[in-house]
């Protein structure tokens, strides 16, 4: 279990939110929604343990997140930048092969997982190919194909779906859903339709240190979306 | 893999050249026999001078490509953290003074600048852990700084103290001495660095990523920076400040062999040491019995051939 609790995140020693308390399971599959600025991205970075200003406590199945070494974190916890600029010309198997590092596994059965992770994210036919020589939905196969070679138990995804066509976001959704039966799945999105055919549970934040979490069915209702449409609205 | 062989036969050869050649021609038997009459020339003369180029174009080599990767900057090079700015002026004061020239005191003088250098750039740089990012800045701005102590040394120098200087200044081996601690440590750095060499592949894809990945970045980082220093430091005492093989060579093996670095740290070794090597062997033959400053020619050679690859790429 991924256990939040009394949590305060700062941005650039602003607060941004405030007194959040929720729990990620294995088995579930959550969605995280809110206006842009809100905190989605600082949330789930602050998670992955690479943006440590904040307070109150994180629970990685028993261990307070800050007394995680790093690879036993990396082992947990495994995230996807919303943007990750490539800047080197790495092979797209040698890309996602690094999310291999945490484990301490034999090189044949890294390179077993490392191929498995490419066919299921439907790039094999890139292996070999530079990640500089990609489109821009084609380095987010590679991104999230590097996530799941890297078999966390938790995987916090910052809108995974950007720059993905529909037909690979309906296939990578599902890839995600059959993930969060063994392992919790949390992910930034904005697209709501997405959200409630696939996730089952949502945390939805409506700045000023409000939120709200649940399953899908209790929470996308006409009421919340309106509210949510309405602080999203404010800023404009 | 084959590229390491080949680099392996090519500084071979290039040590046999350099053995051999010089102002005084010396055949090659004479290497063995001990009652030959150039046998001293070779073994106390041209071997330590050598052993010291490749040393000192290794370390160059390595500590480029190391803090290339630390400051995310295909400009940097190891000289970027004013380590030579420092040992130049240590240095070149201890010759104004004429404190003993002796190799050992320009070898101290040195080591002990470019730590005070390096020193005063990490806590500059450091807030809380070590920001890579502000290292790039602050380097090229203390560099200014010790350029202009070294610009005032040499306004108010003697005209004979000046040609030492200047020699220091563009690089020369033909101080140096063996130093029996250099090649110790030096083996000691690469060794250490060779076994992070997956987290260092992974830090090239930037900081963020690599704490993602598991990586502790910021040991990690600041293990980079203690290694680059050590390794600059030992060739700047040893060589003064030669330009070109810190920023050159870590392009040239990248373009050579991709971006790993177990492939990297070991070509960048061989490279470096033939690269130097070739370039001492021709400041020594070049204009014989004139030494030339060794400096000239790693631009000179190191300009064509870089542009090249680049051009081929």
């Amino acid at each position: 279990m991924l256990q939040v609790e009394n949590l305060t995140l700062y941005q650039d020693h602003s607060k941004v939110l405030s007194g959040l308390d929720v729990t990620f399971s294995p088995g579930e599959f959550w969605a995280i929604i809110g206006a842009n600025g809100v905190g989605k991205s600082t949330l789930l970075q602050t998670l992955a343990g690479i943006h440590p200003n904040y307070q109150g406590n994180i629970r990685v199945d028993d261990h307070l997140l800050q007394d995680l070494d790093p690879l036993s974190r990396a082992r947990r916890m495994g995230f996807l930048f919303q943007e990750q600029e490539a800047s080197l010309a790495v092979s797209v198997r040698e890309a996602v092969g690094m999310g291999r590092f945490p484990w301490r596994t034999s090189k044949s059965q890294d390179q077993s997982i490392t191929t498995a992770a490419l066919e299921r994210c439907l790039i094999t036919h890139l292996a070999e190919r530079s990640i500089l020589k990609l489109s821009g939905g084609e380095r987010r196969k590679v991104e999230i194909a590097t996530c799941l070679a890297q078999q966390s138990r938790y995987l916090l995804l910052d809108e995974p779906l950007n720059h993905l066509d529909l037909v690979y976001r309906h296939h990578i959704l599902k890839v995600f859903e059959s993930l969060s039966q063994k392992h919790a799945v949390v992910m930034v999105c904005h697209d709501l339709e997405a959200v409630r055919s696939h996730c089952s549970h949502v945390l939805m934040l409506f700045g000023n240190n409000c939120y709200l979490s649940g399953t899908s069915a209790t929470m996308l209702t006409a009421e919340n979306k309106q509210r949510l449409f309405n602080e999203s609205s404010r800023e404009l | 893999m084959r590229q390491l062989w080949f680099w392996c036969a090519l500084l071979a050869i290039t040590l046999v050249v350099a053995l051999f050649s010089g102002t005084v021609p010396v055949p090659l038997i004479d290497a063995f026999n001990a009652q030959a009459p150039h046998f001293e020339i070779i073994w106390q003369l041209r071997w330590p001078r050598a052993l010291n180029a490749m040393m000192v174009g290794s370390c160059l080599a390595v500590a480029g490509l190391l803090i290339q990767n630390l400051v995310k900057n295909p400009l940097a090079d190891p000289y970027l953290l004013g380590i030579s700015g420092g040992a130049a002026t240590v240095q070149l004061l201890v010759i104004v003074l004429a404190v003993g020239l002796s190799p050992t005191s320009l070898f101290l003088s040195g080591f002990i600048g470019s730590l005070v250098a390096t020193a005063l750039l990490f806590k500059l740089s450091f807030q809380g852990q070590l920001r890579p990012d502000k290292i790039t800045l602050n380097g090229v701005v203390l560099a200014f700084g010790f350029a202009a102590i070294i610009s005032f040394v040499l306004a108010t120098a003697s005209g004979q103290q000046i040609k030492s200087m200047m020699f220091w200044l563009m690089g020369d081996l033909s101080f140096a001495e063996p130093n029996a601690l250099m090649p110790i440590i030096m083996t000691a750095l690469l060794l250490l660095l060779y076994r992070h060499h997956r987290a260092l592949d992974i830090l090239a894809r930037g900081n963020l990523f690599a704490i993602k990945s598991g990586v502790d970045a910021h040991r990690i980082n600041l293990m980079v920076f203690i290694i680059t220093a050590l390794l600059t430091s030992m060739a700047v005492a040893q060589a003064g400040t030669i330009g070109f093989v810190g920023l050159i060579i870590p392009h040239l093996v990248r373009l050579m062999c991709g971006y790993q670095h177990r492939h990297l740290i070991p070509m960048c070794v061989l490279v470096g040491a033939t690269f130097l090597l070739a370039a001492d062997t021709l400041a020594r033959t070049v204009m014989s019995p004139m030494q030339l400053p060794v400096g000239i020619f790693t631009a000179l050679i190191g300009v064509p051939v870089f542009l090249w690859l680049n051009r081929k790429v």
